[in-house]
């Protein structure tokens, strides 16, 4: 997606946001997050009182939580101070809360996601598109027939002043609490953009939802906050794609995504990633599920220096299903520390996590996953599989899963393999006339294709184009 | 960290131990320094999740439970053709330079402060030594515990191409009243080609903490072997490990546990692949009954130059009880991609179609499930080459079940 960088980077230099020039200063004059920063960009968001309180609150929270270190195995975050962070960068556009036609929009955000390709796929394959440029929502469109049925699809800003009774029961209260991790609770102070979805009872929105989430700028950090929320029989998928261009300096990604299933409804959330290989990408994801609820969570971690991401699943309700896929692809320099958690909290819930990852050129991956079977939790399922793949001796793939079984009428398995791509594999496609490049791209092509064809067509396309791109000219 | 017990331990203490056993200079120099270095170590690690620690080291009152020069005992060493099984003293009478060689180099004598505690403080030493070229079945350690703490040590040298195969037996005898504590460090150096068995039985009293580690160094074309029977005890903290250090070596972990009450066991098995050509299987079983706990970890790590690994892990709990609880987490570590690797773990119930065809036969469903449980742990039974072990091991499993 963003793979096209030396054009993209054009762009760059001629994008100029005014409130960065201002505000930079600033921001830059206190050591680390302050109040001031806070309030500040609550104030820009002309925020009603108690989401001022919420970020206050986080804050505080953030500053007293350790790091995420002394876990066996965990990234490097050493050179993450948040004191560098630019935490806010409002690009210059006439239209808060997002055009409603790309034609609105500045000349340099409109080439960029040009280039990205997400206005083509608007047309083809989405019922609606969220874009967003540094800290704001610059773009967001919706089908017509979807805002009849009473969906909403809207940036997250737009939804604190529009929907708030709603926002305000669910945001950041009882699916993820900024204590819950450092980097929730800094996302919980500096939050800005991200999606707002809501799917009223017995709807099915039947093409997803996009939001394309892009960082410009050398040093910011992204705090994007995306909340759905399903009523009871309703079905939705949303997909996420996040891209940046490399700086030297590192870009910091703390977005938050909390989703609410209800009884009986089914919602698949996709991410692909490709940050940049400067940005580390530290999110906090979580669903709640209720009686006979879906959840599906497909993610695709392709870029980042550094990335640690757990999608998180509470089956509340009886009958809630989870299914986790993801697969993680670390070259060069990159730690992707990825994996899934499911906390099955009642009776006749069911969970599979399919993981495959691949390291090379010295990347790795590791899979971490936490299975928590409740007491009471009668009749509950979870099957755990881990494929790794290995391309050198230079690379690492590690697997540290962790179960914890608290009921006996339980079937809880876990298998993970790990190995080299099979000689006799690339010896067969080599004798059937490929080259060593094209076999060994063929063989993950198909190693991953249990997550593809989750994906809509475009964007399993385009995951297969991206492993190509990381695999070309490395290999052989 | 914990200090509770330093406050009530003395240099002095750990001088008259190694003079009663009587120790050369260097090792009261080992001892005195795992002592003083109580104060900076941490407790072994152990497993945390969010908001949860899978077992708490920190809340034993060990002040209460260790009793530095109580370390009354029954020791009982058989030997085999061959071989030497020596006392800590005619060890250090006749083999000074073997034990000097060897302490203290597999399990670092300060690598956690339980692991220095029974550095300071072990009372009771055997060595197995098997020259080269010898062969030697079934030979057995067996210690009963007459006091409230004990602190035990094994070393183990198996010379190039020799073969021995060990029973380590662990029970408490005399009532003590109150709670106890037993510490055992194993150290175990297989040669060129060596085999080395080594198995351990622990049913110590149900009052008993119970800490161990055990660890193997396998040399060019060696076999380490483990297998950890854990029945006993209150809780146990016990880790078994190989380095297999030497190209073509091999080592096979097994466990089995059968918890039930309030028992907890903490049980690890870790391999490391650091040569060529190595080999390892891990395989533990356990059963949880009542409000019975089990932790397991079992760790592979491949190391970079560790060309042509093969290792493989699984590791099976069947829950008896709806109140018991099952934690488990086998970690892969893969540093060389010419690796094939591979672990499972599984918790679960006796199999319903397995009762079902059982009492379809007529069996009661008492019988059958017991018949089960048995039939379950006969995967790692099978592997136990001391009969006294697998006939013992059996034995407390067949009486645990009719309890």
């Amino acid at each position: 997606m963003s793979s096209d960088q030396d054009h993209l980077k054009e762009t760059d230099t001629e994008a100029r946001f005014e409130f960065k020039k201002e505000e930079k200063a600033a921001f830059e004059t206190e050591k680390g997050l302050t109040e001031e920063t806070v309030r500040v960009i609550s104030e820009d968001k002309d925020e009603p009182e108690w989401m001022l309180e919420r970020r206050l609150r986080a804050l505080e929270q953030f500053q007293e939580m350790p790091m995420p270190e002394g876990w066996p195995g965990a990234p490097d975050l050493s050179e993450v101070d948040v004191g560098d962070i630019v935490p806010y960068i409002r690009p210059d556009i006439e239209t808060r809360g997002g055009a409603d036609s790309w034609e609105d929009l500045p000349e340099e955000i409109q080439d960029t996601f040009d280039k990205l390709g997400i206005p083509e796929a608007e047309k083809n394959a989405l019922s609606g598109v969220g874009a967003q440029y540094e800290s704001e929502i610059v773009y967001q469109n919706m089908q017509e027939r979807w805002e009849e049925k009473g969906v909403i699809f809207c940036d997250m800003d737009k939804a604190v002043q529009e929907h708030e009774d709603l926002v305000k029961e669910h945001f950041m209260t009882k699916c993820v609490p900024p204590s819950d991790n450092k980097f929730a609770a800094l996302h919980g102070a500096v939050w800005s953009g991200g999606s707002f979805v809501y799917v009223p009872e017995d709807t099915t929105v039947e093409m997803p939802v996009q939001a394309y989430f892009r960082m410009n700028s050398e040093g910011m950090g992204q705090f994007e906050h995306t909340l759905i929320i399903a009523e009871d029989n309703s079905e939705v998928h949303y997909i996420e794609g996040c891209s940046a261009p490399k700086y030297s300096a590192f870009n910091l990604h703390s977005g938050g995504v909390e989703v609410f299933v209800g009884e009986n409804a089914h919602v698949q959330y996709s991410t692909v990633q490709n940050w940049s290989k400067n940005t580390y990408n530290l999110n906090t994801k979580r669903a709640i599920v209720e009686a006979d609820g879906t959840m599906e969570w497909v993610s695709g971690s392709m870029g980042s220096k550094a990335t640690m991401l757990y999608p998180a699943t509470i089956l509340k309700g009886p009958g809630a299903t989870d299914n986790h896929i993801t697969i993680a692809f670390a070259g060069e320099g990159q730690d992707i520390d990825t994996g899934a958690k499911v906390y099955h909290n009642a009776p006749d819930t069911k969970s599979t996590i399919e993981s495959k990852s691949i390291s090379k050129d010295g990347g790795r991956t590791n899979y971490r996953g936490l299975v928590h079977i409740s007491d009471g939790a009668e009749d509950s399922s979870t099957s755990v599989e881990c494929d790794a793949l290995m391309f050198d001796n230079e690379s690492t793939s590690d697997t540290m899963p962790y179960m914890e079984i608290q009921e006996s009428k339980v079937d809880v398995a876990h298998e993970a393999t790990v190995g080299k791509i099979g000689d006799e594999d690339v010896f067969y496609l080599q004798s059937r006339g490929l080259d060593d490049d094209d076999a060994k791209q063929m063989i993950v092509a198909g190693f991953i294709e249990p997550i593809t064809e989750e994906l809509p067509i475009e964007y399993a396309v385009e995951l297969n184009r991206l492993i190509e791109l990381e695999m070309e000219g490395s290999l052989g | 960290m914990s200090t509770q017990v330093h406050a009530n331990l003395t240099a002095s203490q750990v001088e008259q131990i190694s003079e009663d056993l009587g120790e050369p200079e260097w090792l009261l120099e080992t001892r005195t320094e795992a002592l003083e270095a109580l104060d900076d170590l941490d407790m072994p690690d152990v497993i945390r999740t969010p908001g949860r620690t899978w077992t708490n080291l920190d809340a034993l009152d060990y002040e209460s439970l260790v009793d530095p020069l109580d370390y009354a005992q029954d020791k009982d060493r058989v030997d085999a053709e061959g071989v030497e099984v020596l006392s800590w003293s005619e060890a250090l009478d006749e083999h000074e330079d073997l034990v000097k060689e060897h302490f203290g180099t597999v399990v670092d004598p300060q690598r956690d402060y339980l692991t220095a505690l029974s550095t300071a403080l072990f009372s009771a030493g055997t060595v197995v030594y098997v020259p080269e070229g010898v062969d030697a079945e079934d030979v057995k350690i067996r210690t009963t515990m007459n006091s409230q703490s004990l602190f035990n040590y094994t070393l183990v040298v198996a010379e190039e191409s020799s073969s021995v195969t060990i029973l380590e037996r662990q029970q408490t005898g005399e009532d003590v009243e109150g709670e106890r504590y037993y510490s055992g460090v194993v150290e175990a150096v297989a040669g060129e080609n060596a085999y080395v068995q080594y198995g351990a039985l622990q049913n110590l009293s149900e009052e008993t903490y119970n800490f161990s580690a055990k660890r193997g160094h396998a040399d060019t074309y060696a076999t380490v072997n483990w297998i950890e029977g854990n029945i006993g005890s209150r809780l146990t903290k016990t880790s078994v490990e190989t380095r297999l250090l030497g190209d073509s070596s091999e080592s096979q972990i097994l466990g089995a546990f059968f918890g039930h009450e309030d028992q907890h066991f903490d049980i690890a098995s870790r391999v490391w692949h650091e040569a060529e050509h190595t080999v390892a299987d891990l395989v533990t079983r356990g059963v949880l009954d009542d409000e019975a706990r089990s932790v397991y970890e079992g760790v592979q790590d491949v190391g970079r130059e560790a060309w042509d690994t093969s290792s493989y892990q699984r590791e099976n709990t069947l829950m008896l009880s709806d109140e018991s609880e099952a934690d488990a987490s086998p970690k892969l570590i893969i540093n060389n991609h010419d690796t094939e690797a591979s672990h499972s773990a599984t918790v679960g119930q006796v199999d319903a179609e397995d009762m079902f065809y059982m009492t379809s036969r007529g069996v009661n469903p008492e019988a059958a499930k017991n018949m089960l449980v048995e039939g379950f742990f006969v995967p790692v039974l099978e592997e136990v080459q001391v009969d006294e072990l697998r006939e013992d091991l059996d034995q407390l499993i067949y009486e645990r079940l009719r309890e």
